[in-house]
């Protein structure tokens, strides 16, 4: 054992001896930063050769993607995306096709005081649109409307321009007019089940329509608002304002002045004019036949003018609040329009012998509304309406409502509606004496299929 | 003899021959100095209108000073329900390009403006009508088409642009449109294009990474869905190239694969792109408020540990999500979607910066306290 340790000894001391000069020599300066050179340079080469690798791999892949697709230029650094569109989405199917929708209103509604004959619930309407692009230069808006236990009928069809100079834009066919803001609504989009009483009033129990054409000019001005102008001339279909006798031309003009009065609110005022002929009132046709019927009249023996002139002025104002980061969630509407009418009419002056003296009624009426969003699906409003006739400026009807507005998504609304309505003596007349009312509404509108967008 | 008749000619011909000559010297001074003027205010500016303010950043960055842009939507609007006001028709009349998102997202609004703007150029089929979303790698397409899914796209899920790639396809159609009614000012387009996808490359991979491997082999790795597979499998002086991973996509490698529940369905695309996972919405179906029996289904889950950070947007309403911080103690962040929907993402960049910091700081923080 001691013989072992002594010859692992000496071996140790020869190693010692003959590496210790070696081991001196490499522990120097000059010797570290050779090899230190030398470990970066193998490095440099290998970082390099890296470099080379992912260049060709690139260089490999942009070959691929020049044979593949449309050629890239070779000095061009970065080629226009390559990421290849997915399988297109069957756009195409339905591009020929028009836009298809259907509105359906179903109503209840009942009276409070006395039954009436359209209390109950009915299908007030359905209503079926088409609307699509015919080419680069018109579009067209088909909407037919089935009222309940009523023929189905066009309730407006019209083709539009779209591509002619100066801020043109011209419409033909059935439209609804551009008198004030409610008119050209159609029901499902009303703020209320019911139309304001000054509107069924002056302009009928549906809205004022013309079949005819429109001109819309955008008006130049330096502060770039929008003004509108539209000019309309037709045939008005017949209502309590114009008989609707194709002879006869009606006239509308309405200026409309839009304002940004913030980012989150607008005020929008129009100005509306219409003149157009109508025939008696309801009035002397009632005088007349009572005559006729009491014998003191021969039937025919007066025949009441059907050329009177009839015009019909308006002032429309809204204002909307929405705030643009939450306009899903809160807004404010307050819309308010004021009609007047002035009309030649005739009395009845005398029976024998017959005879129809000239008048002219002038009477005026309007709405006012107001509505306040709570939440997303959630809107409350009121209205107040003050209405007098077209043809008797003495009959005067007052109507309050509330209404709730409630639409579980975009394509749905239920609403439920209370309104009170006063009448004078000369409008109870009309409405079996019944001096005040109070109506329930009840309202669900669903809405299938691709619908255009509504008017702001 | 001279005439009464002649003398008047004469004195006529003398009138007027000076101010013929005169109009006929100026004429041409006259043209010279209008046209010394138009080359002093240079070429007409191209009238672009974005509907977005992302298109509208974009758009800045590809055309710069030969453009003239008017966005109309704000960044924290919801895109979804911006009104077609009369206003914005007066804005698109006088307009070169129109600028549009696509898969129908605008659908409530572009149609009605741009039909009563009277401007034919700019009307879907139009030189000036641009839909951004051609050509751009498009998800989320439903197979069934029914509004018993709520507010669905039917050409796909139309949030592409929350995945900044994207960004690379949209510039491109940008410049082509530009290119197509201003072709004198190609050149210019065509660098800015060149910047603006370079400047998005370095954002996205890090700088590192693209003098390394090349913006566009990136861009088209991550185009494929291949991007890690390439990071992972391609090694440099010893280490993958992961290692050399830096910009927006190396910020969220530390989250990457954690789950968030977010409000409407517009995080597909970036949760695609940095690899987090959306385990729900607090929508129940896109569009339809939630209902209190979807809550408290989101409250179990995220109770249950299934995810602890809620993606919300400036525009939806912040009771439900309030709701469910309140009760299950998850961090509830509110990511901009458009250039201007926080006050610090003023340009497409700044935007992603914004929600990368958020999205990072929230995920990566400490767990939920547990609520009440």
């Amino acid at each position: 054992m001691t013989t072992m340790r002594h010859w692992v000894g000496l071996a140790g001391l020869l190693c010692l001896a003959l590496f210790a000069p070696a081991v001196a020599q490499e522990s120097g300066p000059t010797q570290k930063d050779a090899q230190a050179a030398t470990r970066e340079e193998v490095e440099a080469l290998r970082r390099a050769i890296e470099q080379l690798r992912a260049q060709v791999e690139i260089l490999e892949t942009r070959l691929a993607a020049q044979s593949a697709t449309v050629p890239v230029p070779a000095q061009e650094p970065i080629p226009p995306p390559l990421a290849p569109p997915p399988a297109p989405p069957a756009r195409s199917q339905g591009l020929l096709n028009p836009a298809i929708s259907a509105v359906f209103q179903s109503i209840g509604m009942t009276s409070l005081q006395r039954r009436k004959e359209s209390d109950g619930f009915d299908l007030s309407e359905a209503e079926v649109a088409f609307q699509s692009v015919v080419d680069p230069y018109s579009k067209f808006d088909l909407f037919l409307t089935f009222p309940a236990g009523a023929t189905p009928d066009v309730e407006e069809g019209f083709v539009s321009t779209l591509a002619l100079p100066g801020s043109l834009q011209v419409k033909g066919g059935r439209f609804k007019s551009a008198f004030g803001k409610w008119n050209t609504l159609h029901t499902h989009a009303f703020f209320t089940v019911d139309r304001p009483d000054a509107l069924v009033s002056f302009l009928g129990d549906e809205s004022l329509t013309n079949d005819g054409l429109s001109m819309s000019v955008l008006i130049p001005n330096p502060r770039d608002l929008y003004i509108d102008s539209i000019t309309e001339v037709g045939t008005a279909r017949p209502g309590p304002a114009f008989n609707g006798d194709r002879r006869n031309l009606t006239w509308l003009e309405h200026l409309n002045f839009f304002i940004n009065t913030s980012p989150d609110s607008t005020f929008e005022i129009g100005l509306s004019a219409s003149a157009g002929r109508t025939g008696a009132t309801d009035l002397v046709r009632r005088q007349i036949d009572a005559a006729v019927t009491a014998g003191v009249l021969l039937p025919g023996a007066v025949i009441p003018d059907d050329q009177l002139s009839s015009r019909l002025y308006g002032v429309d104002l809204t204002y909307k609040w929405k705030p643009l980061q939450q306009n899903v969630y809160r807004s404010f509407v307050w819309q308010t329009e004021v009609l007047g009418s002035r009309r030649d009419v005739q009395t009845l002056a005398s029976v024998l012998p017959p005879d129809l003296a000239p008048d002219r009624i002038t009477s005026y009426g309007g709405y006012t509304y107001i509505e306040w969003q709570t939440a997303k699906r959630w809107r409350l409003g009121g209205r107040y309406d003050l209405s007098e006739l077209p043809d008797d400026d003495r009959a005067r009807t007052w109507a309050t409502a509330g209404v709730v507005r409630f639409q579980p998504s975009e394509f749905q609304e239920l609403r439920f509606e209370i309104k009170t309505t006063r009448r004078n003596n000369e409008a109870a007349f009309r409405f079996d004496n019944d001096r005040s009312d109070t109506q329930v509404f009840f309202e669900w509108i669903p809405v299938i299929g691709a619908h255009g967008a509504h008017k702001y | 003899m001279m005439t009464l008749r002649s003398i008047r000619l004469a004195c006529r011909c003398a009138l007027v021959a000076p101010v013929l000559g005169g109009a006929l010297l100026a004429a041409p001074l006259l043209a010279l100095l209008a046209a010394d003027d138009a080359a002093a205010a240079g070429p007409a500016r191209i009238r672009v209108v974005a509907s977005l303010p992302n298109l509208g950043s974009i758009a800045t960055a590809v055309g710069g000073d030969r453009i003239e842009l008017t966005t109309i939507a704000i960044g924290t609007q919801d895109a979804h329900f911006v009104d077609p006001k009369p206003s914005y028709m007066v804005k698109l009349r006088g307009a070169d390009l129109l600028l549009i998102n696509g898969l129908d997202l605008e659908i409530g609004w572009i149609p009605p403006i741009t039909q009563g703007a009277r401007n034919s150029k700019i009307l879907q089929g139009g030189p000036g009508y641009v839909d951004c979303s051609i050509g751009v790698r498009v998800i989320e397409i439903p197979s069934n088409l029914s509004r018993a899914e709520g507010d669905i796209h039917p050409y796909g899920n139309p949030h592409y642009l929350a995945d900044p790639l994207s960004a690379e396809v949209v510039a491109g159609t940008i410049a082509e449109a530009l290119k197509r009614v201003d072709p004198a000012s190609a050149q210019i387009y065509e660098e800015g294009r060149k910047r603006f996808v370079m400047h998005l490359h370095e954002a996205l991979f890090g700088r590192d990474l693209v003098d390394l491997v090349g913006g566009a082999k990136l861009s088209r790795e991550a185009a494929a869905g291949t991007l890690d597979a390439f990071l992972d499998g391609t090694a440099l002086g010893g280490a993958p190239l992961r290692s050399r991973l830096g910009g927006w996509l190396g910020r969220m490698q530390s989250v990457k694969g954690q789950p968030v529940i977010t409000y409407h369905k517009d995080c597909s695309y970036f949760a695609n792109r940095f690899g987090i996972r959306v385990i729900d919405y607090v929508e129940p179906k896109p569009g339809i408020q939630p209902s209190a029996k979807h809550l408290e289904e989101l409250i179990t889950r995220i109770k249950g540990g299934e995810a602890r950070v809620i993606l919300t947007r400036p525009y939806v309403e912040h009771r439900s999500t309030e709701a469910l911080a309140e009760r299950t103690g998850a961090t509830v962040v509110t990511l901009p979607l458009e250039v201007g929907g926080a006050p610090e993402a003023t340009d497409f960049f700044k935007l992603f910066d914004v929600v990368i910091d958020r999205v990072v700081a929230a995920l990566a923080g400490p767990a939920p306290t547990g609520g009440r």
